[in-house]
């Protein structure tokens, strides 16, 4: 398993605590593995609930009109890399 | 499951256009003369629904429905669709709305924090246009499916395009649907969806409706609970001629769910939605909309189609 920056292991724990995912550990998620369906087997209501999280850790929206959207909830790695991108802007 | 997603919509583009033409040139009284043709040619060419509507109204009434119970059942249906013409352009003179319930929506709304109406294919919907008239700063945003309902669209867009703008298209991927419900409940809107149909993968609860199991979709507690918003029942049931009862009632004011409990608490609360909607319906049982194979009962046709319709050969309608 590629290994998780430090940025997205803070996300992982984000993830597991706001989620209530008791049977996954945060440094057990694949950064590169989907979020949705198959791997963590999220669904577009964890989408919701994820979101207002990150919205009150990172102050970053995560917006209903981005085009970009499937390809930023695609898996840790590149939801994290948009958010440090949207932190940076 | 979404079989209904594979029957034409209830008046297609022809039947609106032509609702809409006479309508609004030959006035509400006229064009409902026109309804009785067009509920006979319904019922006796329409087999799929006619069975579908057969099936619930031998539940409700505990017996087979007459043929001319089945044509007041259509006829309902295209009564309240020919009334959205008025509704949705604001004509509400027409109408004898009677509210019930709306202090307890105003005091949701009061709240600012946004608001889930949850509306269900009873009635008309869009008697909830006489909001705008009592409480014209409220902003409603309608979940609605384009591509599955291309003609409500269309004449939604004709009508009153301001709410066409607002419309939260439930096509698009779930997750930017859900992600433009939160926004527009941050901005404090009242967000309309429906919560009796699903679509696919939609996650259901099969619960108990006039005596047999039926799926309901449980996303809109799962929606609630998440952004902490109330969720209020919202049902314009038609009572024939020109009088419809708009009714709100908070089914939930805040609602919680635990991931543990997650199924045995979504359970109940689509037990208390089914509940909740025999009630009204045994107000007026003909405002049943869902006109297919609600319970999944596979209702086959049977040989003839006199038989079906209930008609003795030779009897007239």
């Amino acid at each position: 398993m590629p290994l998780q920056t430090p940025a997205e292991h803070e996300l992982a724990e984000l993830l597991v605590t706001s989620l209530n995912l008791d049977e996954v550990k945060a440094a057990d998620i694949d950064p590169d593995a989907a979020l949705f369906g198959a791997d963590l087997g999220l669904d577009s209501i964890d989408a919701l609930e994820l979101s207002l999280a990150v919205s009150q850790r990172y102050g970053v929206q995560l917006r209903s009109d981005n085009s970009d959207n499937k390809k930023i909830f695609s898996s840790l790695r590149a939801l994290s890399a948009h958010i440090q991108q949207q932190r940076a802007a | 499951m979404s079989q209904w997603r594979g029957r034409p919509e209830g008046g297609g583009h022809f039947a609106l256009w032509l609702i809409r033409s006479i309508s609004l040139h030959a006035g509400r009284r006229v064009a409902r003369l026109i309804l009785f043709p067009i509920t006979l040619y319904f019922v006796l060419r329409r087999g799929p629904e006619r069975r579908a509507s057969r099936a619930y109204l031998t539940r409700v009434f505990g017996r087979r429905p007459s043929f001319w119970q089945l044509l007041v059942h259509v006829h309902y249906f295209a009564s309240t669709i020919l009334d959205r013409v008025y509704l949705l352009s604001g004509q509400l003179q027409h109408f004898d709305l009677r509210v019930h319930g709306l202090e307890q929506l105003d005091a949701q709304v009061d709240r600012g924090c946004g608001v889930l109406l949850l509306g269900v294919h009873i009635g008309s919907f869009e008697a909830l246009r006489v909001l705008s008239q009592q409480r014209p700063e409220i902003r409603l945003r309608v979940l609605l499916d384009k591509q599955q309902t291309p003609a409500m669209t269309e004449l939604l867009h004709a009508l009153n395009p301001e709410m066409a703008a607002s419309v939260i298209h439930a096509g698009q991927d779930s997750t930017a649907v859900v992600l433009a419900m939160r926004e527009a409940a941050e901005q404090g809107a009242l967000v309309g969806i429906l919560g009796d149909r699903a679509r696919e993968p939609e996650a259901t609860q099969r619960v108990n409706l006039f005596g047999g199991d039926a799926e309901f979709p449980v996303a809109p507690y799962q929606i609630a609970a998440v952004l902490k918003l109330p969720l209020v029942l919202a049902i314009g049931l038609y009572r024939g001629g020109n009088r419809y009862d708009l009714h709100f009632e908070v089914l939930h004011e805040s609602l919680r769910i635990e991931r543990r409990q997650r199924d045995v608490q979504l359970q109940a609360c689509a037990a208390q939605f089914a509940a909740r909607l025999e009630h009204y319906l045994r107000i007026d049982p003909y405002n049943w909309f869902n006109f297919y194979d609600f319970w999944n009962e596979k209702l086959e046709a049977p040989a003839s189609d006199a038989a079906d319709t209930g008609m003795q050969p030779g009897e007239r309608a």
